[in-house]
């Protein structure tokens, strides 16, 4: 069987897709549209999200999570481009993947920093 | 008898940026492709968030009465609805990508489907519990 390099994308499009699909509605409902509603007022505090995020069992979900999700986003967004006429995909894979390492040591960098 | 024909063979027209507004399973499909742009952006209020956090407790405030903003709110609104329609079409195609044999038959792909819901609503309860809900 010929070897390609397209299993590494596809791997983490389909991890990400599938730990977006579990946790991202109940997330966004706890960081911003119920705080926007008056709710989790302690648990969105800085003093609670401080100590909870000073486990690193905590900070690990958090990386695994949002790297994933960025990476499972730069690759349909990739397909997408090419949905909506855009065809140079080499050109699109460079930017999508680029902002998705990007945002992959950002994220790195702001755990360490907490 | 020397006869030249032009081919003129029949091209439909079909446009490169909106063919999927033909048929609504395009459409269908359409709408869980964009939900990854949704996704994205929810990670980088994610990324800017701990960054935020990471600064202090007044940085931390300013970022929360922003995300608490009538027009974060909205925002806020459209990418649930994007992540619903994300979630449901993911589910939906797990017993495609997932063919789990018992014995000489396969397990049915609604019995995959459900268990993947009942996964969610643990999942779900266990983010609430843990943010302080019942």
């Amino acid at each position: 069987m010929a070897r390609s390099a397209k299993a590494v994308p596809w791997f983490l499009f389909a991890a990400g897709g599938t730990i977006t699909a579990f946790v991202l509605p109940v997330m966004l409902f706890v960081t911003n549209i119920g705080p926007a509603l008056g709710l989790f007022h302690d648990a969105m505090s800085y003093e609670t999200l401080s100590s909870f995020l000073s486990w690193w069992i905590v900070k690990l979900a958090l990386l695994g999570i949002i790297v994933l999700g960025l990476w499972h986003s730069a690759h349909r967004l990739r397909s997408c481009a090419h949905d909506f006429g855009i065809r140079a995909d080499a050109g699109v894979a460079v930017v999508l993947y680029g902002l998705a390492t990007i945002g992959t040591l950002a994220t790195i960098v702001v755990l360490l920093s907490i | 008898m020397s006869e030249t024909t032009v081919r003129k063979p029949y091209m439909r027209k079909m446009s490169k940026t909106c063919w999927f507004m033909t048929h609504a399973r395009f459409k269908s499909y359409m709408l869980h492709e964009v939900s990854a742009l949704f996704v994205g952006i929810y990670m980088c209020v994610l990324i800017g968030g701990l960054f935020r956090l990471a600064q202090g407790p007044e940085a931390w405030a300013n970022w929360m009465s922003t995300m608490t903003s009538w027009p974060m709110l909205i925002l806020s609104l459209i990418m649930f609805a994007f992540f619903i329609v994300h979630t449901v079409s993911w589910f939906q195609a797990v017993p495609q990508a997932m063919r789990i044999q018992q014995g000489e038959h396969f397990v049915p792909g609604k019995l995959i489907i459900g268990a993947h819901y009942v996964a969610l609503g643990v999942v779900s309860l266990f983010i609430l519990i843990l943010a302080g809900v019942a």
